[in-house]
């Protein structure tokens, strides 16, 4: 019998409280899954984003527009192979009040080539592009809302007085994880059309690609450079950038995730101890008897840390398991249909197993620190006579 | 009745495993009594800039003032509507508002965050008696002084006693005034005069929301009837307090959830963690049962005093983490709000009830960890249990 195995085998003493602390172990480990998921899928969103796509909005205020003849000369602009715009028309459906999902309008022409991870079949392309009130509209919300093609709807915006009818011309999916599948796009000369004089003509950002994504940087500034003596300075930026400055509002919610990541990782690492402890105090005796025959301190310390490494491990494993359906089919598709504008992918990530797991082993080990190190330091005769 | 001098001295004899099982829930209570506090801070940041006498107006299907424009024709026919206060002179109590947000830089942390900016009338502080000035002096009216709230105060570049800042390209604004409104989420914004904002934004002939007084609380379902049957408006009336109510749902609901489902498992687990040390003291002290069940004590005493003894550790570790987390109390947490997409700065409020929803979760975490042992216990058999 190796080392090791001894040291495994002991697990097996007392079944009833190993199987608890696995218990226990997994319970911090599916939380702390949780947590690291809405980090994970929070940040992404920067990493996933295209690298060669610039947009340009207003310098101070994302409330005011930019004038549209802006688009022509970012067209024009070295290095911009194209460019389309949007305005955010902040639309709801009175028949499903507490539904939130973003609606644009776009130019029919060139959006979807500018957001080409935004598939939308041929035919219906076509429809929506000769269809003054022709929309678009993802796939989650379109399940959501129970749209389907050719079906007519009415929304109201806070910003547009009224009720506009649009008609579902095509269902568009996704084919990165960074789009959001619940936008509502139509066309952006059917809403310019019913405005005042005084407010046409503005869009609200202009979207560029871009032919060196290596000098998107240089690109936005050079744009942002045309702008600054004109009376409506622009603000460009990466899409990268964007989406960073985006989650930098919201910095103080993931440190406190953070901390509270830090928090379970130190419950499930008292959880641990404390097992160990136990049996370490309850088998001092026997530790005695094999220092007596010959066995290191070290041995001693290798087999309570080795238990409790193990113990960690089994723990970690359980808690992916219990994790995996949670996240994956419970919380993960709740969140992409409610909170798709923000997590518009929501999944376990093998990243963050694999940091569960190598924390969960980390600590166990280090839960074992203590008895291990008491255990090694005692005097035999003192072990032997100990009572538990 | 086991004397309860019994659990304490054996929860004593036990130091470290008393340690490690206080310790885990100590960081439950804290981490449930933490988000509970940020959750009731939110409440009361968003709920008491709302007063239950006062209405405000929004286009129809705006949940924020920031997405809204009411025509400036309309204002007249608001403040005409049955219901409103007047002053002495004949005059309305009400005003429209306009609202925009800017995008400005984060002092002490890399990035840019958006702070709101309310466009206000000369007599704002007539219809907002709350708000003081704290330092510095009311801005002159018509004038490009503004003043800032008292939370916003230093957080942003510019946004200081005696600083000025960009409204727009070239139209500078100097800071004269903090004012305060007792922790309101006003307390997060720059209040700037009416027309100087409406210039400089060009929101000419438009305003974002109509405030009234009105005579009291109970004319609110009249005034709600004057201003929304004229369909032509395109105008709802609310209630302050609901509109904060809804402003506030989305934040509230984001930390509550979070924190519940944070909390549940980890409370889970610590729970394990009871069990595990009570039925290791069940097992260690079998001799000590017998003893017991053979002096006369019932099975019930039995029960209950390692009920108590479960207990007991669990409101250690739960006053602990309870007063722990008062602590946070003295934390400013920044966000931006779902609703208005500006930055708010909360607190951590800790009210007496969230403390005693932690301390009844700890009792409970004892007490459902406890119950098990405590069974096991009450079962032993006294005469097996002595010769043991």
């Amino acid at each position: 019998m190796t080392l090791t195995s001894l040291a495994v085998r002991n697990l097996a003493r007392n079944k009833f409280r190993v199987a608890l602390t696995i218990a226990g172990v997994a319970m911090t480990i599916v939380v702390f899954l949780l947590l690291r998921t809405v980090i994970w899928a929070w940040a992404s969103g920067a990493e996933w984003a295209a690298k060669d796509r610039v947009v340009t909005r207003h310098k101070v205020t994302f409330v005011m527009a930019l004038p549209k003849r802006y688009v022509e000369i970012v067209r024009q602009s070295p290095h911009v192979k194209q460019a389309t715009w949007a305005n955010w028309f902040g639309a709801k459906d009175p028949k499903h009040e507490q539904e939130f999902f973003g609606a644009l309008a776009v130019d029919p022409a060139t959006y979807f080539s500018v957001y080409d991870e935004m598939k939308v079949p041929d035919d219906q392309m076509q429809t929506f592009v000769h269809d003054r009130q022709g929309a678009i509209v993802g796939d989650v919300l379109a399940r959501k809302l129970g749209w389907k093609v050719g079906d007519r709807v009415t929304l109201q915006s806070g910003i547009y007085p009224g009720d506009w009818q649009f008609r579902v011309d095509g269902v568009y999916t996704a084919t990165a994880k960074s789009v959001d599948r619940s936008t509502f796009v139509f066309q952006w000369d059917f809403l310019n059309e019913s405005l005042p004089p005084a407010r046409r003509d503005m869009v609200g950002w202009i979207v560029s690609r871009v032919d060196d994504p290596a000098r998107v940087a240089d690109i936005g500034a050079t744009l942002d450079r045309r702008f600054d003596d004109a009376e409506t300075p622009t603000l460009s930026q990466d899409e990268r950038s964007f989406n960073a400055s985006f989650m930098a509002m919201f910095s103080a919610v993931l440190k406190a995730m953070n901390v509270i990541s830090a928090v379970i990782l130190g419950i499930m690492t008292l959880i641990l101890g404390n097992t160990i402890a136990m049996g370490v105090r309850e088998r001092t005796g026997e530790y005695g008897v094999l220092r007596a025959i010959g066995f290191l301190p070290g041995h001693v310390a290798l087999w309570i840390v080795g238990e409790s490494l193990v113990l960690g491990v089994i723990g970690g494993l359980a808690g992916v398991a219990l994790a995996w359906p949670f996240i994956n089919l419970g919380v993960g598709r709740f969140v992409e249909e409610n909170l798709g504008a923000i997590f518009p992918y929501f999944r376990l990530e093998g990243g963050n197993i694999a940091l569960a797991l190598a924390l969960a082993a980390l600590l166990g080990g280090a839960a074992a620190g203590i008895p291990a190190w008491r255990a090694s330091k005692l005097r035999v005769v003192d072990a032997v006579r100990r009572v538990a | 009745m086991v004397p309860i001098r019994y659990n304490v001295r054996s929860l004593a004899v036990r130091k470290s495993t008393t340690v490690a099982t206080a310790g885990g829930i100590a960081l439950v209570v804290f981490v449930l009594a933490s988000s509970l506090m940020l959750a009731a801070g939110v409440k009361k940041t968003l709920g008491t800039a709302g007063r239950p006498e006062n209405a405000i107006v929004l286009r129809m299907g705006s949940d924020a003032e920031l997405g809204s424009v009411v025509e400036e024709s309309s204002v007249p026919l608001v403040l005409a509507a049955p219901g409103v206060a007047r002053d002495g002179t004949g005059r309305p109590f009400g005003a429209g508002e306009v609202v925009v947000v800017a995008a400005m830089e984060k002092l002490g942390a890399n990035g840019v965050t958006n702070v709101s900016i309310r466009g206000v009338p000369e007599d704002v502080m007539r219809f907002r008696p709350e708000a003081r000035i704290v330092a510095g002096r009311p801005p002159r009216p018509g004038s490009d002084e503004v003043s800032v709230g008292a939370r916003i105060r230093g957080r942003i570049r510019g946004l200081d006693l005696g600083e000025t800042f960009d409204l727009k390209k070239n139209r500078p604004v100097a800071v004269v005034g903090v004012f305060d409104t007792g922790g309101s989420s006003y307390d997060s914004e720059v209040w700037v005069d009416r027309e100087v904002l409406r210039q400089a934004y060009h929101r000419e002939g438009m305003v974002s929301s109509v405030r009234v007084r009105l005579e009291s609380p109970t004319k609110f379902d009249g005034f709600r009837a004057g201003v929304e049957n004229d369909k032509r408006l395109g105008l709802q009336a609310l209630r302050e307090t609901t509109f904060y109510e809804k402003q506030s749902e989305g934040v509230a609901i984001f930390v509550g959830a979070l924190g519940s489902v944070v909390s549940l498992f980890l409370a889970v687990g610590a729970m394990i963690g009871a069990m595990i040390t009570m039925y290791a003291a069940v097992a260690n002290r079998q001799r000590e049962i017998g003893t017991l069940r053979a002096l006369g004590f019932s099975r019930a005493s039995v029960l209950a005093s390692f009920l108590v003894e479960a207990v007991l550790l669990a409101v250690v570790g739960g006053a602990v983490g309870a007063a722990a987390s008062t602590a946070m109390g003295f934390v400013r947490f920044s966000m931006v709000n779902f609703a208005s997409w500006s930055e708010i700065v909360f607190s951590f409020d800790p009210t007496p009830q969230v403390i005693a929803t932690a301390l009844v979760f700890a009792v409970g975490m004892g007490l459902l960890g406890g119950i098990f042992p405590a069974v096991r216990a009450a079962r032993t058999s006294p005469l097996r249990a002595i010769r043991a």
